[in-house]
């Protein structure tokens, strides 16, 4: 590693240290996969077209969710809309029957498609957004749930518009229709990749390399070209907003949307902003999907679909949009990854002498058939998998993987401006949390002796002592015991927050 | 009647006679399914006053606040900011006319540094359209800039500039108090209604607020502010308006509410006859 990138390596706090060691000890992983010959390079792009997808549904309901607090359970209806809204205008089997990959012999369909895509899904978030959004967060989340199978079952009943259980095939790549790009798989040459002897003398020999680059590989790239510059587009455009006053605003609604209200802010402009945007940012994920699976049908609109992506968001870091990039590699980490180790693993538990075995039988068989039982149904415990480490992060980690880790201010305008400069809030927050947790501790002891000459404060009918000009003796206990610790009541944030969670209680009304 | 011969610094009912009235509230009422709040509530606000608003647990003070700020809608009455009728606005269009009010408890952003939770306080922020931050980006980092120039120059002016980059859930209920209302100044407001600022403050503190407040109110800021505290509202506010039973009891200034047997009576409970 240069000095420079060491430098930089230092310079992230350690949930990116963190992440960016999986990442690349996964990478690391998939590539001598693909040197070994035991991952096949078209195979390898596709997962990581597959990733691309799950970053950018992750992204849309980051926005919706990481940023503004909105519960949408319907990602996988707008991942629909975005499928279906490309593949009705392009499969070859679409009840539409479009002819010919142009528009006016001008525009390639799967341009219009991806417009389309985007529209529907526009127009069905709005549609959705108006009745709920101005209510609490919960009916959003029952009313997504309710829209998400509505869709599904509009597609999967409406055989006339849709083709129904059925699905559209042969949607073309995405590129058809473009000069230059569609012919470009079939241009680039056949490449052969000749297997290699590797060995060292006496200890050890293996073949590797040894693939061929053909015309689905160069699809592939194409994909994974198409995936990535959708991906840097759309994180872009997030990270701008996210850091500009609008996210501001989107975060303030989160945390406290009377607060947002009070200060003078739309919230419902705001929240249909954000949920738009997120539903439009899910459909761009189906509308790569359809291109990249060349076949749609109302099985991908299924339920499981959402909560992948739920899962990604909070895995990664609720807010925060790199996390939301790792969240969805890890998914795909693991859906995909199990599908491996179930082939990897015996098939059954290789017979050995465990002594005893007339004494306990009952016991290793049970170990034996619970083995086979997993290994031969790896696939489907994926679920199990993955339940169990969102319990994981939960348990240990609350706040995902990689949450937002700086102050969200544009660093141009933080730099330009004559205040202090960037800082790393999570950071300190981490170190300060551990500081101040004694001095609370101690605060919450001397709390018994505050709340005894409160309660006499509290107690503010007592006739002609209600408007004394000064507190008797009880203001005196409270300075008193504040003094002990600082001099300076602006300076002491655990004293006074002491004396507020003291007093608030009984001032409210 | 015989309390305001006896004392003319006291109005039986509110004093609607102002001259340069910056809120008006008239003939307010709101219920909770049997329970009436607010009862026929009308007072005024004159602007470059501290107004007081007192009365017993239950007299509906927050109740008024949450109506005139736009976060309940009123069954009967109106009010009006500046002139302009914010009857049953939404609360971010009752802000637009200048109102801007603080929270009992104080709110907390989460994830927020200090400095970032004051930014969300400036009015119409260019930054704030999503369209304008790509195309007029200029504009919108301008404005930012300007924000956190101003927001660093509030933060020193409430003494509170050592915080700027602390998370804003690191601080203690006094702190919060002091960034709220730091906050609701960048908004530049006509009227800013204070709901309890000294609640579960310690005195010391309270002071400083206090401090705060009338500077404010002597830089031109119109105050209207909800106080369980006597002693505090007392020494700030002029003039007092006292609520009972969800309308206004008396109006007058400090030392001769503090007078009024009839106010004593509704702290004690017994219903002001």
């Amino acid at each position: 590693m240069s000095v420079a990138a060491r430098d930089r390596f230092d310079g992230l706090t350690r949930a990116e240290q963190g992440a960016v060691g999986f990442v690349v000890l996964l990478a690391a992983l998939l590539l001598f996969g693909l040197a070994t010959g035991g991952l096949a390079p078209t195979y390898f792009l596709y997962l990581v077209g597959l990733v691309g997808m799950y970053v950018l549904l992750s992204f849309g309901l980051n926005v919706q969710w990481g940023y503004t607090g909105l519960i949408n359970f319907s990602v996988a209806a707008f991942f629909g809309l975005g499928a279906y809204g490309t593949a009705l205008l392009t499969a070859g089997n679409s009840p539409l029957g479009i002819e010919g990959s142009r528009l006016l012999g001008l525009i390639p369909l799967t341009v219009i498609g991806l417009l389309i895509a985007v529209v529907l899904a526009a127009v069905v978030a709005v549609a959705i957004g108006i009745p709920t959004l101005r209510l609490r967060a919960d009916y959003l989340a029952i009313a997504s749930l309710g829209l998400a199978e509505v869709v599904r079952l509009v597609f999967l009943n409406q055989r006339d518009w849709t083709n129904g259980s059925a699905g559209l095939r042969g949607i073309p790549g995405f590129f058809q229709g473009w000069p230059v790009l569609e012919t470009f798989p079939q241009a680039m040459p056949n490449l052969r990749v000749e297997a290699l002897e590797v060995s060292i003398p006496g200890v050890f020999s293996t073949r590797i390399l040894g693939f061929t680059l053909d015309a689905p590989f160069w699809q592939a790239l194409l994909n994974v070209a198409f995936v990535l510059a959708l991906v840097g587009v759309v994180f872009a455009i997030l990270r701008r907003a996210h850091r500009s006053p609008w996210g501001r605003v989107l975060r303030t609604i989160r945390s406290d949307e009377d607060l947002a209200e009070a200060l003078g802010k739309d919230t419902y402009a705001f929240k249909m902003q954000a949920f738009v945007l997120g539903s439009v940012i899910m459909a761009l994920a189906g509308v790569f999907y359809a291109h990249l699976n060349l076949f749609v049908s109302p099985g991908d609109l299924e339920p499981i679909n959402t909560f992948y992506v739920w899962i990604a968001v909070i895995l990664g870091g609720s807010g925060s949009n790199r996390g939301a990039m790792f969240g969805g590699f890890v998914v795909i980490a693991i859906r995909e990854g199990t599908r491996f180790l179930g082939e990897l693993l015996p098939g059954a538990l290789p017979a050995a002498d465990i002594p005893f075995t007339d004494l306990v039988v009952s016991f290793p068989s049970v170990v034996e058939t619970t083995y086979v039982t997993v290994v031969s149904n790896f696939a489907s415990t994926r679920l199990l998998a993955v339940g169990l480490l969102i319990v994981l992060v939960m348990r240990f980690r609350p706040e995902g993987m990689l949450p937002p880790q700086r102050e969200l201010i544009w660093p141009r305008s933080v730099a330009e401006s004559a205040g202090p400069g960037e800082t790393n809030p999570r950071e300190t927050i981490e170190e300060e949390a551990t500081a101040t947790a004694h001095v609370s501790d101690a605060s919450d002891e001397v709390a018994p002796d505050e709340v005894a000459p409160d309660e006499s404060t509290g107690d503010e009918s007592t006739g002609d002592d209600l408007f004394d000009d000064a507190p008797d003796g009880t203001g005196d206990d409270t300075s008193d015991s504040s003094d002990d610790d600082t001099s300076n009541d602006v300076d002491a944030p655990t004293d006074a927050s002491g004396d507020a969670s003291d007093e608030g209680g009984e001032r409210n009304e | 009647m015989s309390e305001s011969e006896r004392d003319p610094g006291l109005l039986e009912g509110p004093n609607l006679d102002k001259e340069d009235v910056v809120l008006r509230v008239d003939g307010l009422r709101k219920t909770f399914g049997g329970l009436v709040a607010t009862d026929d509530a009308s007072f005024a606000v004159e602007r470059g006053k501290i107004t007081g608003l007192i009365g017993p647990n239950g007299a509906g003070k927050s109740t008024i606040f949450n109506l005139v700020s736009g976060f309940y809608e009123p069954d009967a009455g109106s009010v009006s900011v500046n002139g302009v009728d914010v009857t049953g606005a939404e609360p971010h269009a009752v802000a637009e006319e200048g109102l801007i009010r603080t929270f009992q408890t104080p709110r907390k952003l989460e994830g927020m540094t200090v400095r970032e939770a004051m930014l969300v306080g400036p009015q119409r922020q260019p930054g704030e359209s999503f369209v304008k931050l790509f195309t007029s980006p200029d504009a919108v980092a301008a404005a930012e800039t300007a924000n956190i120039e101003d927001a660093q120059r509030m933060l020193e002016q409430f003494e509170i500039d050592h915080l700027a980059t602390q998370p804003a859930t690191d601080l203690s209920g006094g702190q919060m108090k002091l960034v709220e209302l730091a906050r609701a100044m960048l908004a530049e407001p006509e009227l800013l209604l204070l709901d309890e600022p000294v609640a579960g403050v310690n005195p010391t503190l309270a002071n400083k607020l206090r401090e705060h407040i009338a500077r404010l109110n002597e830089e031109g800021v119109t105050l209207c502010i909800i106080e369980h505290d006597m002693e505090f509202i007392m020494n700030l506010a002029d003039p007092i308006i006292v609520l009972d039973q969800g309308s206004v009891l008396v109006e007058g200034s400090p030392a001769a509410v503090r007078a009024d047997d009839r106010v004593i009576d509704a702290y004690l409970g017994g219903g002001g006859a």
